[in-house]
């Protein structure tokens, strides 16, 4: 029968469909269960707003904002109505361009669009009253971070950036994740493991269009902890302005504590520009720059430093007995070595001085003297006894650790014996030896506190938690030697015809010490390192001026500003 | 108003099975349409309701009027289902790229749907009409071009999942006609043949649903979306379901065309593999029992009708499911008696009244 044919055929048709539908049904059952439940249920992160830095008296360096982008849900937008027109009349924004963007970049029909990023706050508030007739509209509010003080405290804060994917390969161990912001230099890299605080996340089960139905469970985001700097923010921007326009880098100190109330550096770079990706223009010509925007010239720039070493090479020869206090030696312009001629870098000489006054004269061949009398070995030992060869563990990325050269230094990285005229340059702060300005701050407050070596500090309080621990430890120098160096390094500031007499304040016992490195090139590195007052110090400073001409002159009078400055907020 | 024979050998299951595979339709429905509802601001299932009773009373009404006086109509059904379709091709409202609709008065009317009964009725008689001369290749011929001229019209719409449906209609009362065997057995290789040749007159949606079909995940947000999602529910669903109007798939819209092509994929969502058992034993309850009718009956023409409802019944049951579950591709069939649609429901009561119509009269022989 022809319609036993037909029977037989849906029976088979029905059959297939049956083996079928239970295949996928009872034996693909949990793969399509796991793939409707992602469907459904999505994770939104919720990020931790960073912690906040503040000055030494709580004044906002680093915070968090609430920033808001203005996003679209394609689908639900309907761009071809009037309702994009008015969308750009919020915005600001020229209709052609954001039109750009939606045919640009959509990526899917319930995929957010970002047509603007950072509105602003009025703007958010305009377009949230209207969102009721703008469907398909979106306000996505997120912290993000911002520099009140910009450009001033850049290098002290750093920036951030979103994790790129070498840090992440590093720090993922460490909790990181994708799209995390991470610190990117000074603080906020020094301390991101507590500034970063911990993100949250909402679970929350979704419809086919991504929107939010209800929670399913939420972690809410820790913020990061506060951290407190030594800074203070008025110097800060002070020291800052003084600098302007040169290229160099100032840090005052607490002489006692260690802790830095202002460390400047230029040229410099706002840290605001980093938190968008439409500035990568900016930053590029940023990080372009031949001048090196980026580096901290105070930790992280290596230079000669000239007759601010002198008081090192003073330290070996008066710790070793090779001249007395009252011991006097001769300046007649020049000094020779064999046929060799050292020149002093006053031509007529300064005479018959005690050392202390080859101090407040800066007088070259009394020190060229000085070194051969101690010895190359010994200046590298007091060197090595300021610590200059370490880095002074600030807590700061990026710190180097000065060059300071010997014998087997020069014989191991110059492949060259080491010459009398060495020891001669060596003794001035010349040849081979580089230091950072910190170094020598700190080589100037060793002497102010009469021997006592005092790590410097930029942050004393994290989340409320005292951090600071003066680190002390003592130079193995006796008092009579730093005594007759303060001596020498307060005549230099206070006697008319001393070197950094334009350092000099009213009222304000300053002590200090110029430097005038040859660099090679034609201009010279100008550099002042002192204290205040000379009796029992309580600050400590040293200026850096990249080719800066002589060191009596910018750095002594950025000092002097500086000091004055110090004595107005009562820190002398 | 019938005459009490009739009323003695009235199947009542004919009646029952429909009725009961269109309530646990309108459950899902229901849930289906339940977002949709307030989006669109269309209450779906009492639409759907009214559907049913205008459906049912028109099906009284055919089932109780001889159907061989409507056979007799069967040309002018065919050319008004031409007219209509070359009309639809011209002014109809286009949905979704095709133009399949026809507004009457407010209703959006499918053609296509009733293209079917028609061309049912028209195959039927012609060849009732012809028996003698069944081995004639002529007569044969007639019924394949009758049915080409339709099937092209359709797909002009274009609907291929319309016009396919045709096909196994075609067929079906070709094996249950006298015709011979060979010359039906040898049409279909031909056709099976030559179909290659069909890729060349697609529509590009069509032919990218087909290479969808093949790999859905070539364009997973766009024309593969509704099969991925569809496939997701109804695997999802398990062997007892997630549940009435707790299918996640379904409740929170991932699901496109879920209350009219697409409704089955609620059903294995929230009733599972269970769910899915008990729709299709109902489907295959109903056309064995339309089947036995053809058996049964002695009237030639009556059982080329019952034959090629069965054929369309079974045909769009099986093919709507398999491409709901993404074993077939995805042609554009609504899944009898569930899916949201009064065109679809009124051609399905029509053709189930049919059948009891040619049942009720298989006796005054």
């Amino acid at each position: 029968m022809r319609l036993k044919i037909l029977k037989n055929l849906i029976i088979l048709g029905t059959a297939l469909l049956i083996i079928c539908l239970w295949y996928l049904q009872c034996v693909e059952n949990e793969r399509y269960k796991i793939l409707s439940q992602n469907n459904r249920i999505r994770i939104v992160p919720l990020v931790a707003p960073r912690g906040n830095i503040y000055d030494r008296n709580m004044n906002l360096l680093a915070g968090s904002r609430l920033a808001f982008d203005c996003a679209i849900i394609p689908q639900e937008f309907d761009s071809e109505s009037g309702q994009l027109g008015a969308l750009c009349l919020l915005l600001g924004e020229p209709l052609e361009a954001i039109r750009d963007i939606i045919n640009k970049n959509t990526i899917a029909p319930f995929a957010p669009l970002t047509l603007k990023k950072d509105i602003g706050k009025e703007t958010a508030i305009k377009i949230s009253e209207k969102i009721v007739d703008l469907p398909g509209v979106i306000i996505h509010t997120y912290p993000a971070r911002f520099y009140p003080h910009a450009n001033a405290c850049a290098h002290v804060t750093g920036y951030v950036g979103k994790i790129n994917e070498d840090e992440l390969s590093v720090l993922r161990d460490y909790g990181y994740k994708m799209r995390d912001v991470v610190g990117r230099g000074g603080l906020e890299l020094y301390y991101d493991d507590y500034l970063k605080g911990e993100s949250g996340g909402r679970q929350t089960e979704v419809d086919s269009r991504g929107r939010e139905l209800r929670s399913l469970g939420i972690k809410e985001p820790e913020k990061g902890l506060d951290i407190m700097t030594t800074i203070d923010i008025d110097l800060q921007e002070y020291a800052s302005s003084l600098l302007e326009g040169l290229r160099g880098s100032i840090i005052v100190l607490e002489s006692e504590t260690g802790q830095i109330l202002s460390m400047v550096s230029k040229p410099d770079y706002d840290p605001n520009i980093f938190i968008y990706p439409d500035n990568s223009l900016q930053v590029k010509r940023l990080l372009d720059r031949k001048d090196y925007p980026f580096v901290n010239r105070g930790i992280s720039g290596l230079y000669p430093p000239g007759s601010v070493f002198k008081v090192v090479t003073a330290t070996a020869a008066l710790e070793l007995g090779k001249i007395g206090d009252d011991e006097r030696l001769n300046c007649n312009g020049y000094y020779m070595i064999g046929n060799r001629r050292f020149n002093c870098w006053r031509k007529k000489g300064h005479g018959s001085q005690k050392i202390t006054e080859a101090i407040r004269n800066s007088c070259n061949v009394f020190f060229y003297q000085l070194g051969l009398k101690a010895g190359p070995d010994a200046l590298t030992d007091f060197a090595e006894r300021y610590q200059l060869n370490l880095p002074t563990n600030i807590d700061l990325p990026y710190e180097k650790s000065g060059v300071v050269p010997s014998g087997s230094w020069k014989r191991r990285f110059r492949k060259e014996a080491w010459y009398k005229g060495d020891t001669l340059n060596f003794a001035i702060g010349q040849g081979y030896l580089s230091l950072t300005p910190i170094g020598i701050l700190k080589v100037y407050n060793t002497i102010a506190q009469n021997g006592y070596l005092i790590t410097p500090i930029v942050v004393k309080n994290i989340g409320n938690v005292d951090v600071y621990n003066v680190e002390k430890s003592r130079i193995n120098v006796t008092s009579n030697t730093f005594a007759a160096i303060k001596r020498g390094v307060g005549m230099a500031v206070e006697d008319e015809n001393g070197t950094a007499h334009r350092a000099y304040v009213g009222g304000v016992d300053v002590a200090g010490k110029t430097g005038t490195a040859q660099t090679g090139a034609a201009s010279t590195h100008a550099w002042f390192a002192g204290f205040a007052p000379n009796d029992k110090p309580r600050i400590a400073i040293v200026i850096f001026v990249e080719h800066g001409g002589k060191g009596g002159s910018i750095p002594c009078e950025i000092a002097s500003k500086i000091f004055t400055k110090l004595k107005e907020l009562e820190y002398l | 108003m019938y005459r009490s024979e009739y009323r003695r050998s009235f199947d009542v299951y004919l009646f029952v099975l429909p009725i009961i595979i269109f309530c646990i339709g309108l459950f899902f429905l229901y849930s289906a349409s339940r977002g949709m509802q307030e989006i669109k601001g269309i209450n779906f299932t009492a639409r759907q309701v009214t559907w049913f009773f205008l459906s049912v009373a028109i099906a009284f009404v055919v089932a109780n009027i001889d159907f061989r006086r409507f056979l007799d109509w069967s040309y002018l059904y065919y050319f008004l289902i031409v007219a209509l379709l070359i009309t639809i091709l011209f002014i109809g409202g286009a949905r979704m790229g095709a133009k399949r609709w026809l507004s009457i008065g407010g209703f959006t009317l499918q053609p296509s749907e009733f293209a079917k009964l028609a061309l049912i009725m028209t195959i039927a008689h012609y060849l009732g009409n012809n028996r003698y001369s069944s081995r004639s290749i002529k007569i044969f011929f007639s019924a394949l071009i009758m049915t080409a001229f339709v099937f092209i019209l359709i797909f002009k719409e274009p609907d291929l999942g319309g016009a396919l449906a045709l096909l196994p209609i075609l067929f079906a009362i070709l094996i249950a006609s006298d015709i011979p065997l060979g010359y039906i057995l040898g049409s279909l290789i031909l056709g099976v043949l030559s179909s290659p040749l069909l890729w060349y007159v697609m529509k590009d949606y069509q032919k990218r649903r087909l290479l969808v079909f093949l790999n859905p995940n070539m364009d997973p947000l766009g024309a593969g979306y509704t099969i991925i999602q569809s496939k997701i529910a109804i695997g999802s669903g398990g062997i007892f379901g997630k549940g009435w109007m707790s299918g996640t798939q379904n409740q929170l819209n991932f699901l496109p065309e879920r209350h009219t092509d697409f409704i089955f994929s609620v059903v294995g969502e929230e009733w599972g593999f269970v769910g899915c058992l008990l729709v299709i034993l109902l489907f295959s309850l109903l056309i064995f029992r339309v089947l036995q009718v053809a058996g049964r009956t002695n009237d030639y023409k009556g059982k080329l009708v019952v034959v090629g409802i069965a054929a369309m019944l079974s045909f769009q049951m099986i093919v709507n499911i398999a491409m709901t579950a993404g074993f077939m591709p995805v042609v554009g069939l609504p899944l009898p008696l569930i899916s949201y649609g009064g065109s679809s429901l009124i051609t399905t009561w029509i053709a189930i009244a049919l059948v009891i119509n040619v049942d009720m009269r298989r006796t005054i022989f």
